[in-house]
């Protein structure tokens, strides 16, 4: 094999790799990864360029500043990727703590440098002056946790950076010293919405009732024209815009979801899938991302067989629900009520007794069930609706028909 | 060069609250000299007063005194006059003193208006400077064939000045670029000036080389002069009232200067070279700066109310779930996720087969049995699929590390001759080969040295023509191969990427 060979392979590897963290990771620094982050900087061209083609998200690389930005753009429609703690169990964020990162982003905008008491007191100000904000209470540990659960992801991010003490120690000491440096530009960089809530200016009492309006609005992108936004297309909006939205739409979804159902794509979608560049289009992303292609009569999806671009694998052994998920497929051959379900997960722990101990007291069999319908649907796998759950065509993946189900 | 040495009194006028005036009295004698009128009377300073634009209201006490404040700093000089014809006493005194500024008066002048000029002035860098001592030094190099000292003269000085204003240029654009790029301040001027610069900057750099290029081989063609002949020749040319010494240093030493600046006679770095790579990486940082003023300039004004904004959506939201995809939406920090289990041979499953009708992929059979604990939390991952590709990375690893201890081996460390290898192992051999095709690929350099680097910057090759046409002989494990008996140098060094 040639030298000029070698090196154009170690180049497709590295820039398929590169793209699958950024996929997993949007906001990639030095410090934390810096091989990651290395391998990136020297390949960011290929790599800007791959996301800009077909997702027209903006790759942001500071090699001095030490991070790698993706801009994903989209309307999200899964709320099984939310922020996590930064503690063992990783449990998702809640409302206190969402809320809590907006006001600590906005405060920490207009100070360089801070402290845990004084960044504190200006969150306790800012959420008293909201009317509809809860005001931030430092007295109490649980919003002290909350509030150093928020540091810690704007630490994890690179936004702060603690020059001097621990910000865990403000859990159970509100006199604990702690020092903050603020990167502001990394701060706005955070937002990736193109366009910002204020802009919008929604009643309070609407913002409930549109939420997916407005979901659809803040992801709003001018450069596609009038036919952005999966509206019905109007006459203005010319054929380059279109193929372009087209092209980004789809792999928007391809790259960021588990699978991608032909029956959930508008029919222009679907016709663009369809065609013989659509279809090329499909097999030199996968390609060069590093990913196999699959496609099939219902849908396509990409296998990222390392497992780099994806927070959860399935199957999986990480959690009981994700072991109970997969036996639970075989129970799926039709759609199935959610009680025939939860009898299937009480013989799995009959079958398996001195399995899932978490799950085995009072309850346990439902909150089995909704964990691993919730592996299932997170997954693309199966669809619930009300009392009934419906198995999608890529479940017959990891289905074994010749076994009998449990 | 010696340090400068400034006489205590000569800017003490500037300080204080009434500097304006004695400035106003230096500013008139400045102007009035201009029109060779040395010495002026106090009326006479009075009304060039009012020309160089001081119109506050000014009795002649106060004049007086000004007047002599700057003759006893050593600034003016009174001289009686005697010739003038005075019809009273009163006027007599009034008039008979002229005063005159004396070279003290001169240089704080001088040196007033020349900080003003600094204090004004933006740098540029120009292309029409360097053209012209490009030119200046080509007729200088003619006027020393044939030329008279005079004119040798006349054109040392102007090479000398245009040098003289390109360093003084290149100075003050360097401060400025500087400034330009810590003060971000002012975003809306900012903008405009950063883009301007930038494409100047592109157009100077596209000129620069090509002068550069032509002032040193002309400065060469005057060295073999002999420089010093030629300040010699100046100095005669010059025909000085008293010539002198120094005269001839500072020529030598501007001389040094243009050198140390185009070809600098030890070989050392040319100074324009760091002027070459300053301007280059201004042209990115600025480009980086432009980029990061667009977006902030986008959000920064917003961002905060953004925020706020955001902190009351959450707030309101009521399902937990969209709490969630709030989140993903907004921050688009969410990963992607995906399948990691395929098919062994994705190929044999038609693209148009439902998902229902094709074959599962293999899902490990421990996890199906995963009712004892012990067992599954010991069974990892899952191996199966990945056979194929890791035994296929594993190739190309080997292949890489061969690759390297090849490159490794033939780091030559320096200069030698192709024929130095002697012998080399086939493989070897062929990693040589690939490294003397591409440099063989470029074109010759100044030197006829062809340079060629691997597209990763791993490994970098420099490739002189045999100097007597020499072949050399290499040996290897699967025949003998002869050629050109290249003056080779191999670095593994390169840097990394």
């Amino acid at each position: 094999m040639s030298l000029t060979n070698q090196l154009v392979i170690a180049e497709r590897e590295e820039v398929a790799r590169g793209i699958r963290a950024l996929l997993a990771t949007p906001l990639i620094g030095e410090r934390g990864s810096p091989e990651t982050f290395d391998l990136i900087r020297r390949r960011r061209e290929p790599i800007r360029q791959w996301f800009d083609y077909y997702c027209g998200w903006t790759l942001t690389v500071e090699p001095r500043l030490g991070y790698a930005r993706l801009i994903k753009v989209r309307a999200a429609a899964d709320p099984t990727r939310p922020a996590r703690r930064l503690r063992s169990g990783r449990a998702a964020f809640d409302r206190r703590r969402y809320v809590l990162l907006c006001v600590v982003a906005a405060e920490l905008l207009t100070v360089p440098v801070t402290t845990i008491g004084l960044l504190a007191g200006r969150v306790a100000q800012a959420s008293a002056a909201d009317d509809l904000v809860t005001t931030f209470d430092a007295a109490t540990r649980a919003e002290r946790l909350a509030f150093v659960d928020v540091l810690k992801l704007l630490e994890s991010f690179g936004v702060l950076e603690a020059a001097d003490g621990d910000p865990e120690s403000f859990v159970d000491d509100p006199a604990a010293k702690v020092l903050f440096r603020v990167d502001a530009t990394l701060l706005l960089r955070l937002l990736a919405a193109p366009v910002g809530p204020s802009q919008l200016a929604v009643p309070a009492d609407d913002v409930a009732l549109r939420f997916e309006e407005l979901l659809e609005a803040v992801s709003h992108e001018q450069r596609y024209g009038l036919s952005s936004g999966r509206h019905e297309d109007t006459p203005s909006a010319s054929d380059v815009q279109r193929n372009l939205w087209l092209r980004h739409t789809v792999f928007r979804r391809l790259v960021d979801d588990p699978v991608l159902y032909f029956a959930e794509l508008t029919a222009e979608e679907r016709a663009y899938l369809g065609t013989p560049t659509g279809r090329q289009l499909l097999r030199r992303a996968a390609e060069q991302g590093g990913f196999v292609l699959e496609e099939r009569a219902e849908g396509v999806l990409l296998v990222d067989v390392d497992g780099l671009a994806t927070d959860e694998r399935f199957p999986d052994d990480g959690s009981n629900a994700k072991v109970a998920a997969l036996l639970l497929l075989d129970a799926l051959d039709e759609p199935r009520t959610i009680d025939y379900l939860q009898k299937a997960t009480a013989k799995l722990l009959k079958r398996f007794p001195r399995w899932a101990k978490t799950y085995r007291g009072k309850d346990g069999v439902r909150r089995l069930t909704v964990d691993a319908l919730a592996v299932l649907t997170g997954f693309g796998l199966v669809r619930a609706e009300a009392e009934l759950v419906r198995p999608l065509p890529a479940a017959a993946r990891y289905t074994d028909r010749t076994e009998e189900a449990p | 060069m010696d340090p400068f040495r400034v006489p205590p009194e000569l800017f003490r006028f500037t300080d204080g609250s009434r500097s304006g005036l004695p400035l106003a009295i230096l500013h008139a004698f400045g102007e009035a000299n201009e029109r060779l009128e040395t010495a002026l009377g106090i009326d006479d300073v009075r009304t060039r007063l009012r020309e160089v634009g001081w119109l506050e209201t000014l009795d002649d006490e106060d004049l007086v005194k000004a007047l002599d404040q700057l003759k006893g700093q050593g600034h003016l000089d009174v001289v009686q006059s005697h010739a003038g014809d005075y019809r009273t006493a009163s006027e007599y005194e009034r008039r008979n003193l002229q005063y005159a500024l004396t070279r003290q008066g001169e240089a704080a002048y001088a040196g007033v208006v020349r900080a003003n000029e600094v204090l004004n002035a933006t740098g540029a860098l120009q292309t029409a400077t360097l053209e012209a001592l490009g030119e200046r030094l080509g007729e200088l190099a003619k006027q020393l064939e044939d030329g008279t000292d005079r004119r040798v003269f006349s054109t040392l000085t102007e090479v000398e000045g245009h040098l003289e204003a390109f360093r003084d240029n290149t100075k003050r654009f360097n401060g400025d670029l500087q400034r330009l790029l810590h003060a971000e301040a002012d975003l809306a001027t900012f903008h405009e000036v950063k883009a301007a610069t930038v494409a100047y900057l592109q157009e100077f750099l596209n000129d620069l080389e090509h002068h550069t290029h032509t002032i040193a081989t002309r400065i060469k063609e005057i060295d073999d002069h002999g420089i010093e002949r030629v300040h010699r020749r100046a100095l005669n040319g010059a025909a000085l009232p008293k010539p002198d010494a120094r005269w001839l240093v500072v020529r030598k030493a501007r001389w040094d200067g243009l050198r140390a600046w185009f070809l600098p006679e030890d070989g050392a770095t040319p100074r324009v070279e760091d002027l070459h790579n300053l301007a280059r990486r201004a042209i990115i940082t600025l480009l980086q700066v432009l980029d990061r003023i667009t977006e902030s300039r986008r959000r920064a004004s917003s961002a905060v109310a953004d925020f706020r904004e955001l902190a009351r959506w959450f707030t309101v939201v009521p399902a937990q779930e969209d709490l969630h995809r709030l989140w993903s939406t907004m921050f688009g920090l969410s990963s992607a996720r995906h399948a990691h289990l395929a098919h062994a041979d994705p190929e044999v499953v038609s693209t148009t087969a439902s998902w229902l009708d094709a074959p599962p992929v293999e899902v490990s059979e421990l996890l199906r049995s995963a009712g004892r604990t012990e067992r599954f939390t010991r069974t990892g991952r899952v191996r199966d699929v990945t056979a194929i590709r890791a035994a296929r990375v594993q190739q190309a690893i080997e292949e890489r590390a061969e690759l390297e201890a090849a490159w490794n081996m033939l780091d030559t460390g320096g200069v030698v001759r192709l024929s130095a290898f002697e012998k080399l192992d086939h493989t070897v051999f062929e990693r040589l080969l690939d490294l003397l095709g591409q440099a063989l690929g470029r074109p010759p350099g100044a030197e006829g040295a062809r340079r060629s680097t691997t597209s990763d910057g791993q490994i970098e090759i420099v490739l002189r023509p045999p100097r007597n046409g020499a072949v050399a002989r290499l040996t290897t494990t699967s025949g003998v191969f002869r050629g050109p008996d290249y003056e080779i140098e191999i670095s593994t060094t390169g840097g990394g990427a």
